[in-house]
C-alpha cells in the first residue's frame, strides 16, 4: 500500500466541441474522504464517472494502486458508485439488488448471505430485505444503494450526490452517518456534492471545480479560511461572503479602502486602485468604540435564523450591502445606525481581473 | 353509449343468433332453430379444422418473427442518435399502406413471370420462384408479406419502449460488472416485459384476424394452403352461402380472441393501479 491510491493526470473530457473538465488533476491518498465541490454543470460528477469508467477520458490518465487504469472497464476498476436517483433494479427485491454484484462474479452462496447479513445489519436494512424498490422510501432506498456498493467490497466508494434526493432532516442523519461508515470501512470514499455544508462537514479534502478545472485542493478549514479566489470565497459561505468591490488608496503605507472608509497600517497594495475584499459575515463584530478597522452601516434588513440573527447592511460610502451575524440578545431595528468591527486577518483581497487572492 | 351499442353489440348480438339458425343466403329466414348444430358441424369440419391449423400456424410464425426481427431492429435503432425520425418515418411507411395495397404491391412484385423478384434472383443465377403458385412456397410467401407489413409495428412499440428505459441501471449493472447479454436478461428484458407483453397480444389479436392479405395474393390457394380462418368463414357465408354455419364459426374465433384479450385486459388493469 502506498497513499497515492488514486490519481488523475491532466484528465480531460469533451463532448463534441464542448470541454466539460479541462486538465484536472489530483491525487487522494488512501482512506482520504475527498469531496468534489462545485455548482452544477462544474464537471465534477463528470469527473466521478471518469474515475469509475462510465465515462471514457478524451485526454489524460488515471491511475489506481500505480496501475493506468484509464481504458479499463467499470468492472475491472474494483470501485463501487452510488448514483443520485440510486438506481436501483426495480423488478429485483432488496436481497437481489444487494447481491446482483456477487452473483455476476459467481460467489458462493453461503458468502453471498453472509455479506448480505452484514451490510443489513450495518445500514439496519434487515427488514427490508424482501421488499421491491418501488415500495421503499427515499431514504431507505439511498441506504439500499450504498449496501449494493458495500457487498462488493470494493477498494473505492464513489458517491454521485448521494444525498441530494433526501430532505433535510434525513440528510443531516445520514450525513453522520456515512462519516461513520467511512471511518469504520477504512477505504476510501470520492464524494460529488454541490452542497458546500456536506463539503465542510465530511471532507477529509476538498476539490473545488468551476468551469471543468480544479480551483483549489485542500482540508475544509483551510478552504476556508484562505479561499484562492473569488469563486472559491464565495461558493464556501453558508449562507453568504461579503466580496465587495473598493478603491484603493495608498497613504505613507497605509491602505485607505475607500467604500468602508477605514485605513489599515502598513499594506503592500499601494501598487493598485481598486480590489475586491471578502470578509466574512461572522468575521464582523458589533463595536462601539472607534478602535481601528471600524466603519459605519445602516441597517436594512434583518433575517432571523432562529439561533442567530442574519443582517443586511448598507454602507455609509456607496450603500453597498453587508452582512453581518448577531447573537438575538440584542434587538435591532431596521434604519439603526452601528459600527462593525473586524480583525485585520480575516479581510482578504482579490485581483479585479483574474479574481485570485491577492497575497 | 346507445350508439356504441347499435354500432359494436348489434351486429355481435346477432351473429350470435344466427348462429343458431339454419340460415342461409337462399333461404334468408329465422324458421328453423338448430341449437348448437351449427357449432358441431363447424367443429367436425375438416376443412374448419385445416383452417385452424393453418390460421394457428400463420399466427405462431408471423408473430413470433416479427418480434424477433422487431426486437432486433429495435435494439439497434436504440443505439442509433442521429436521424432518428427519419428511421421512424421511413418505418411508418408499410404501416401506413393499405393492406389491399400492400398485397397488390406484392403480387406484382411476386409474378412469375412479370415480378421484380425472379428477375433479381435470376441476375444471381437462381432459378424463377413460384412464389404463391406452390402450396408450401405460398404459405411461406403470404408469412414473409405480413412481416414486412406489420414489423414496424413491432419496432416502433419496442423502440419506444426501449427508449423509456433510464440510464442508470445499465451503468449500474456495468459498474456491478454485468456484461452485454447479462445487462440485456437483467435489464432490458424486465424493463420491457410490459411492453413485450402487450406488443405480442395486439399483435396475435390482428394476426388472428388477417383476412385482407389472403384475399388479395392467393384467396386462400392453392388448394386450401394458405385458407385462414377469415377467409374461410368468409367463403363459407358468401360463397358457401351458409350464413348461419359461418356465423357460428365467427363466434368461435369470437370467444378464441377474448380468451387471448383477457390476459391482457387483466394485465392493463393491474398496470392502472
Amino acid at each position: 500500500m502506498n497513499n497515492r491510491h488514486i490519481q488523475l493526470i491532466n484528465v480531460s473530457k469533451k463532448f463534441q466541441n464542448n470541454i466539460v473538465v479541462n486538465d484536472v488533476s489530483f491525487e487522494i491518498a488512501d482512506n482520504e474522504f475527498f469531496v468534489l465541490l462545485g455548482p452544477s454543470g462544474c464537471g465534477k460528477s463528470t469527473t466521478l464517472r471518469m474515475i469509475a469508467g462510465l465515462e471514457e477520458v478524451s485526454s489524460g490518465k488515471i491511475i489506481s494502486n500505480n496501475l493506468n487504469i484509464t481504458e479499463e472497464d467499470p468492472k475491472d476498476r474494483n470501485m463501487a458508485f452510488v448514483f443520485q436517483n440510486y438506481a436501483l433494479y426495480p423488478h429485483m427485491d432488496v436481497k437481489k439488488n444487494l447481491s446482483y454484484s456477487l452473483k455476476l462474479r459467481k460467489t458462493d452462496q453461503n458468502i453471498i448471505n453472509q455479506k448480505i447479513e452484514w451490510v443489513a445489519s450495518l445500514l439496519k436494512i434487515k427488514e427490508l430485505l424482501n421488499r421491491k424498490p418501488s415500495q421503499l422510501s427515499g431514504g431507505q432506498r439511498q441506504r439500499v444503494a450504498l449496501g449494493r456498493s458495500l457487498v462488493r467490497e470494493p477498494n473505492a466508494f464513489l458517491l454521485d450526490e448521494p444525498l441530494s434526493n433526501l430532505d433535510a432532516q434525513l440528510r443531516v442523519e445520514m450525513r453522520q452517518e456515512l462519516i461513520l461508515l467511512q471511518k469504520n470501512l477504512s477505504k476510501t470514499f470520492i464524494y460529488v456534492t454541490h452542497d458546500q455544508v456536506e463539503a465542510m462537514t465530511m471532507a477529509s479534502r476538498i476539490c473545488i471545480m468551476n468551469n471543468g478545472k480544479v480551483l483549489q485542493i485542500g482540508k475544509p478549514q483551510e478552504v476556508y479560511d484562505n479561499p484562492n479566489s473569488i469563486f472559491v470565497a464565495k461558493f464556501l459561505a453558508n449562507p453568504v461572503n461579503n466580496i465587495l468591490k473598493s478603491k484603493i488608496a495608498s497613504r505613507n503605507g497605509d491602505l485607505h479602502i475607500e467604500s468602508l472608509n477605514l485605513t489599515i497600517k502598513n499594506s503592500d497594495l499601494n501598487h493598485l486602485s481598486e480590489v475586491f475584499f471578502s470578509i466574512r459575515p461572522e468575521n464582523l463584530n458589533l463595536t462601539s468604540s472607534d478602535q481601528s478597522h471600524t466603519f459605519e452601516v445602516k441597517i436594512a434588513q434583518i433575517e432571523n435564523h432562529g439561533h442567530e440573527l442574519l443582517i443586511s447592511a448598507n454602507l455609509d460610502v456607496n450603500k453597498e450591502i453587508i452582512y453581518f451575524r448577531a447573537t438575538k440578545e440584542r434587538t435591532f431595528s431596521i434604519g439603526e445606525k452601528i459600527k462593525l468591527n473586524f480583525d485585520i486577518k480575516d479581510l482578504l483581497f482579490f485581483d479585479t481581473i483574474t479574481e485570485r487572492i491577492i497575497k | 353509449m346507445l350508439i356504441l351499442s347499435i354500432v359494436i353489440l348489434a351486429p355481435i348480438v346477432l351473429a350470435i343468433i344466427t348462429s343458431f339458425y339454419e340460415y342461409t343466403l337462399i333461404n334468408r329466414s329465422f324458421e328453423n332453430f338448430i341449437g348448437l348444430k351449427n357449432y358441431f358441424a363447424s367443429i367436425s369440419n375438416e376443412k374448419f379444422i385445416h383452417s385452424s391449423i393453418v390460421t394457428i400456424f400463420f399466427v405462431l410464425l408471423v408473430v413470433l418473427f416479427e418480434f424477433l426481427i422487431g426486437f432486433l431492429i429495435a435494439i439497434l435503432l436504440n443505439q442509433v442518435e442521429k436521424f432518428r425520425n427519419i428511421y421512424y418515418f421511413i418505418l411508418l411507411i408499410p404501416l401506413l399502406i393499405n393492406p389491399v395495397v400492400v398485397g397488390l404491391i406484392w403480387r406484382m412484385f411476386l409474378h412469375p413471370q412479370l415480378g421484380i423478384l425472379n428477375y433479381l434472383i435470376s441476375l444471381i443465377g437462381i432459378d424463377p420462384v413460384n412464389w404463391l403458385g406452390d402450396p408450401q412456397n405460398a404459405f411461406i410467401t403470404i408469412i414473409f408479406v405480413d412481416i414486412w407489413h406489420q414489423v414496424s409495428f413491432m419496432i416502433i412499440l419496442l423502440l419506444a419502449g426501449l427508449a423509456s428505459i433510464p440510464e442508470e441501471p445499465y451503468e449500474a449493472a456495468r459498474v456491478d460488472g454485468a456484461n452485454a447479454f447479462e445487462q440485456f436478461r437483467d435489464i432490458t428484458l424486465p424493463y420491457m416485459r410490459p411492453v413485450i407483453i402487450i406488443t405480442l397480444l395486439i399483435r396475435l389479436i390482428f394476426a388472428l384476424k388477417t383476412y385482407d392479405l389472403i384475399y388479395i395474393m392467393t384467396k386462400g390457394g392453392p388448394g386450401d394452403a394458405t385458407d385462414i380462418i377469415s377467409y374461410y368463414i368468409y367463403r363459407s357465408a358468401f360463397i358457401g352461402l351458409d350464413l348461419g354455419q359461418a356465423a357460428s364459426m365467427s363466434v368461435i374465433l369470437l370467444l378464441v380472441v377474448c380468451i387471448i384479450i383477457y390476459p391482457l385486459f387483466k394485465y392493463m388493469n393491474r398496470a392502472d393501479e
